[in-house]
């Protein structure tokens, strides 16, 4: 290797270079160069190829792509001299990947090489293998590559290399180790003198207790016994001790072989280990050689690791909390961080929490510390150990730490302090304290989840009201404000700023004037904002200013002309409204309650949860239940009382709640405002659906499709003929195809007529759903003997909250239902809903989306994952096969999008037929608990309209209702097509008149109609 | 498993990449790249520890060594123990300055071969191999007493125009 100075010449030009087009040049030249002597054979030696082949890895190392010589490459692994061969090897495995199809044609040289005599040319072949080898490699090798490694016969140098070579293979192709015969050839293998090959037979077995531990259980003593002896320092030769510590990597490596075992049942075994983890426990200090600092820890993490792993006595467990308490102050800023870090995994272990919360004041140090790693770190516990107890320090901390964290940490910083604040308030008008001063200091940070949260906290909570506007109005008085501080004050002040009235400072005229001072420095997507709140500044001056007046008046007028829409359309409207007087107070009341929901904030930190491996703050929050607040629906016909803590009132906010009008909470009937501050807000925080236009505003077209007889006046009962009873009422938009699209989505229409609009919007976790109808009466006169039942099927548990019999003109009720998925059925529930208006009875039957798919969790398997499973689950009825023929013929990735669209994911790449598909998803209900269900498609290129599907679970009859759904979705996907379905229309009741008695208990029957 | 080992000098320079998850080499460069663009901005007497899950994948960590003017880097799962890895690191480097006997920048530049070869004895194939130097020594030292028997055999009748070539 030495003295190949072409080579060595290559390099100084490279270096010699004096920018990257030179460099270029020359690598260029080369290549060209490289290339012609390739193809004349005659003069390649086997020193120039071996030049070129190093000047070629040289250059792809420099990020050029070396395109050519691959099968020149190849063709050397048979080569019959060792330096042809070793060339041949080094680029193979360097230029190539797995999916090379070169490297498929070269299985047999490889495999020549590794069964024959030759130590050197095995080397060469199992480094090939074990660097690049893929399933193929793994079918047609094991077998040899199990033998080099229990052969007794063979150097360490190559056993160790089969060994790691053999772990490859099991990753690419895990069926290749049979788990019988192989556990005992594995146990033998511990029991090897040789440190080298048992390093790497115990990453082997590290692996394959990985996948199935059951299997090694025989070998878990032995692991001990390794750990005793390197622990003793017995037979331990001098090459392997490291620092004078006894092979580290070996220790760390068997430390990590025991976590994956559940537990160690046999107390003579565990009384060993202990005492081998309490000696690394005890006998570790932190000395001055940076090295052997460094692997003295790493064996001390790896055994804190594996006594959290086995639940140790408490005793034991405080004694790794102090120890970590140590080390989380000294000086190594190595041991430092993972101090930081391993406390926050011990936050999963019970009982220890008040023990690490002593270290609360180190662990905000560290939040200081010079380096970024460490601080992370740091806030990564803070996060994790926050509870309701020291909420308040540690957020206090973190918007402390704000002010001067540098930009790469303020997004995360204050979307935790966002969420810290939410879960553990101990009262809510610190709360708002936090999110006003997280705005202000790390506005840009801040999303609009937050402040739409905040506003959904005051307008819930009459209490907090005047304490939020006043917090509000201090923050206009700054200098230079965040807009989404002048959104949210605006909005707050502009709803509540009347509580504040008789404070100095807080007239209306004062207050419009210094919002108003903001308005030059906002965007358009905040000056709507503005306008709303300058038509609420406007409603409530009582008596009426007209100076005031005016001023905003001049700001509407200047806004009609305005380009942006949303804006213009306030402008024009505000001031038609503004001209009505009192009647103003009506349009533009209070907003309503917001109905109880999920902090979507809090809701995505969970879902980021999910997604990482292993979680304190997760499990931590499945041990003790979530203090997190949640928005109140006080609903009267519920019942159920707020769970919304009540905010602790400073003295100095007046009680003003006399004056203010009483805001009706959304389930009662509250009067449907046509004008809503924020387009956004509306959709983002009322969620469900404005009502639409009264029928009077339908385009013509579809009013003409309702019939001559429909009343099209505002006033529709005051017209309706004597004789309308016998009219049909017709639904607007197809019944089915809602029912289908809400199939797919969780919010949207469920059925609409001239009279009523359903909306529906539900949230499912879990087997647990909740639905919430949204009954809109579109027009000017009430609707009478509104009447609503559901017809579950047997699966489904539902509970109705009450529905009130008349729905006042232009209100929108809601309805709460929740629900539990009892077992797997494809059976759907029916809503059977009625109501009068005037004199027209209306009935309709309509299928809730409250459908299988509904409880589906996606879930994304690895291979490592995906096969076990799909391995155990072995034939019928666990696992069903069937050819479907008549498939709506969909090209693949729609069908990926299809599967994903009802929550099945596919995992990509675990089938390596192209034509066909993995997909997995976790199916709830209460029988089942949460089950993991593995489908696979095989499609016929050829003939698009049939598959072969498998679908396999733990419960038969999951199995067989997944597989007819997902059969159903792939032959009739939901189109257009299938419109005019006359069934499921609603019918006025005259029309259908035997129908009541016999479907009432009977949704089978009924469904039977339906479809 | 190590998913990287890459070595870089102080200007961000590659003098060694090894990639155990095949990464095309585009991607490798631009790893390559904003691994360099974390290094360059860490003053000294911190933690040897980074964040890589933004560049190489969720559960990703990173180790790395600072040596006069050389960075040393190994990129690895939550299966690897960090210390343990920056041991290896320690090996690697042991390792390279008993075969360059008080290892340099340029002895790495112009003997690139052999640093791959001695990478190829501590790490095969993402997993550790051999942590012991002297034995990942012996090893190297077989390979290039074969290599150096071949190189004289086929040598003496080229060398003429071997000559001229350079």
């Amino acid at each position: 290797m030495t003295g190949m100075r072409g080579l060595s010449v290559f390099i100084s030009d490279i270096r010699n270079c004096q920018n990257k087009e030179q460099e270029r040049l020359r690598v260029d030249k080369e290549l060209g160069n490289i290339r012609t002597c390739f193809k004349n054979e005659k003069v390649l030696t086997p020193y120039k190829k071996k030049k070129y082949v190093w000047k070629m890895l040289y250059i792809h190392m420099l990020g050029y792509d070396v395109d050519f010589g691959h099968v020149e490459a190849v063709s050397l692994l048979s080569a019959p001299k060792y330096p042809e061969k070793q060339v041949g090897y080094i680029v193979t495995s360097c230029l190539l990947n797995e999916n090379n199809d070169f490297l498929r044609l070269a299985i047999n040289m490889v495999r020549n090489d590794i069964i024959g005599r030759n130590e050197t040319f095995q080397c060469l072949a199992l480094t090939l293998v074990g660097n690049i080898g893929g399933r193929e490699f793994a079918e047609s090798l094991t077998p040899d590559v199990q033998k080099l490694l229990i052969s007794s016969s063979c150097r360490p140098l190559v056993r160790k290399k089969a060994a790691l070579c053999l772990l490859r293979l099991f990753r690419k192709n895990p069926d290749v180790v049979s788990v019988d015969g192989w556990a005992d050839r594995m146990e033998q293998l511990l029991d090897e003198r040789d440190l080298g090959v048992l390093t790497s037979s115990m990453s082997l077995l590290v692996a394959l207790v990985s996948n199935n531990h059951e299997a090694y259980w025989s070998c878990l003593p032995k692991c001990v016994k390794i750990l005793e002896r390197l622990a003793r320092n017995q037979d331990v030769p001098q090459e392997y001790t490291y620092y004078g510590i006894p092979s580290p990597w070996l220790q760390v490596k068997t430390m990590r072989a025991l976590q994956y075992f559940p537990t160690i049942e046999d107390p003579g075994t565990r009384r060993s280990l202990f005492e081998v983890l309490q000696r690394i426990l005890m006998g570790t200090d932190v000395v001055k050689n940076v090295n052997k600092n460094n692997a003295s820890h790493a064996v001390l993490f790896e055994a804190l690791s594996l006594v959290m792993h086995l639940d140790a006595e408490k005793e034991m467990m405080s004694q790794c909390v102090a120890l970590l308490g140590k080390f989380i102050s000294v000086r190594e800023p190595n041991i430092r961080y993972l101090g930081l870090e391993n406390m926050t995994r011990m936050l999963m272990v019970t009982d220890v929490q008040d023990i690490i919360k002593k270290h609360q004041a180190q662990i905000i140090t560290s939040l200081k510390d010079p380096d970024i790693s460490i601080r992370r770190r740091a806030l990564d516990l803070l996060y994790g150990m926050c509870d309701v107890s020291n909420a308040k320090d540690i957020v206090e901390e973190l918007l402390l730490y704000l002010s001067t964290a540098e930009f790469a940490m303020r997004e995360e910083l204050s979307l935790k302090a966002a969420i810290l604040a939410e879960k553990f308030a101990p009262d809510l008008s610190w709360y708002v304290d936090v999110i006003l001063q997280l705005i202000d200091k790390a506005g840009d940070f801040v999303s609009d989840d937050i402040w739409f949260r905040v506003v959904q906290f005051v307008t819930n909570n009459e209490d907090l009201q005047p304490y939020a506007a006043a917090k509000a109005r201090e923050y206009l008085d700054k200098p230079a404000i965040h807009e989404t501080m002048v959104k949210v004050s605006a909005y707050i002040l502009g709803e509540y700023g009347h509580l504040l009235a008789r404070r100095p400072g807080c007239s209306p005229r004062e207050m419009f004037s210094i919002i108003h001072e903001k308005l030059p420095t906002v965007s358009s997507s905040t000056i709507p904002i503005l306008l709303s709140t300058y038509a609420k500044i406007l409603m409530h001056t009582q008596p009426p200013d007209l100076e005031l007046q005016n001023q905003i008046w001049t700001v509407f007028k200047k806004y009609e002309s305005c380009i942006d829409v949303e804006i213009q359309q306030r402008a024009v409207e505000y001031f038609e409204l503004s001209k009505k007087g009192a009647a103003l107070v009506d349009i533009l009341a209070e907003m309503p309650k917001f109905p109880e929901r999920q902090s979507s904030l809090i809701k995505k930190a969970e879902d980021a949860e999910d997604t990482a491996d292993q979680s304190a703050i997760k499990l931590r929050a499945q041990q003790q239940p979530s203090n997190a607040l949640v928005l109140a629906d006080p609903q009267p016909v519920n019942g159920t009382p707020p769970p919304v803590k009540v905010p602790s009132m400073s003295g100095s906010v007046d009680h003003e709640s006399a004056a203010q009008p009483h805001s009706q909470p959304n389930g009662a009937l509250s009067k449907v405002e046509p004008q809503t501050p924020s387009a956004d807000l509306l959709n983002d925080l009322l969620g469900p659906l404005a009502i639409e236009a009264p029928p009077g505003a339908m385009p013509t077209e579809e009013r003409a499709s309702t019939g001559a007889g429909v009343p099209d006046a505002v006033d529709g009962a005051a017209i309706v003929p004597v004789g309308e009873q016998t009219h049909t009422v017709e639904p607007i938009g197809n019944i089915a195809e809602r029912f289908h699209a809400l199939c797919f989505k969780d919010s949207g229409v469920l059925y609409e007529d001239p009279y009523i609009q359903i909306g529906v919007k539900a949230e499912w976790r879990g087997h647990h759903g909740r639905l919430v109808l949204f009954l809109g009466n579109k027009n000017t006169s009430p609707l009478t003997s509104v009447q609503a039942q559901i017809l579950p099927p047997i699966h489904l548990k539902m509970e109705l909250s009450l529905v009130p019999v008349t729905i006042p003109p232009r209100a929108q009720v809601q309805c709460p239902l929740e629900l539990m998925n009892i077992r797997p059925s494809r059976d759907v529930a029916v809503l059977d809903f009625s109501y009068k208006f005037g004199t027209n009875m209306v009935n309709v039957k309509l299928r809730l989306p409250a459908v299988l798919n509904k409880f589906l969790q996606p879930i994304q398997l690895t291979a490592e994952e995906f096969f076990p499973q799909w391995r155990s689950l072995s034939g019928p009825p666990l696992k069903l096969q069937e050819v479907i023929r008549g498939v709506r013929p969909l090209p693949l990735p729609e069908m990926v999008n299809l599967f994903n669209s009802f929550r099945v994911t596919i995992c990509p790449g675990l089938d390596p037929n192209p034509n066909n598909l993995v997909a997995s998803t976790t199916f709830y209900s209460e029988s089942t608990r949460a089950m993991l269900c593995l489908v696979r498609i095989e499609t016929d290129p050829a003939d698009r309209t049939q598959l072969r599907m498998t679908v396999a679970s733990g419960d038969p009859t999951l199995t067989f209702e997944l597989k007819e759904y997902i059969k159903e979705q792939l032959i009739a996907i939901p189109t257009g097509s299938r419109a005019p379905a006359p069934g499921p229309g609603p019918v006025a009741s005259e029309t259908q008149p035997a129908s009541p008695a016999v479907t009432a208990n009977d949704p089978g029957a009924l469904l039977a109609g339906l479809l | 498993m190590i998913k990287a080992v890459m070595v870089m000098n102080t200007q961000g320079k590659p003098r060694l990449a090894k990639f155990y998850d095949f990464q095309p080499v585009e991607k490798q460069q631009e790893l390559i790249r904003s691994v360099f663009s974390v290094l360059c901005s860490r003053p000294e007497n911190v933690s040897n520890f980074l964040e890589a899950d933004s560049f190489f994948g969720p559960e990703s960590r990173l180790v790395y060594k600072h040596y006069a003017t050389l960075y040393f880097v190994l990129v690895f799962d939550s299966s690897e123990n960090e210390l343990a890895m920056l041991d290896l690191i320690q090996v690697l480097v042991e390792t390279l300055d008993k075969c360059f006997s008080n290892v340099c920048e340029l002895d790495i530049v112009f003997n690139y071969s052999k640093m791959q070869t001695v990478l190829d004895e501590i790490v095969f194939g993402g997993q550790v191999l051999e942590t012991s130097s002297s034995e990942v020594m012996k090893a190297v030292e077989d390979i290039s007493k074969l290599d150096a028997a071949s190189n004289s055999i086929s040598l003496v009748p080229k060398s003429v125009s071997g000559w001229r070539g350079r």
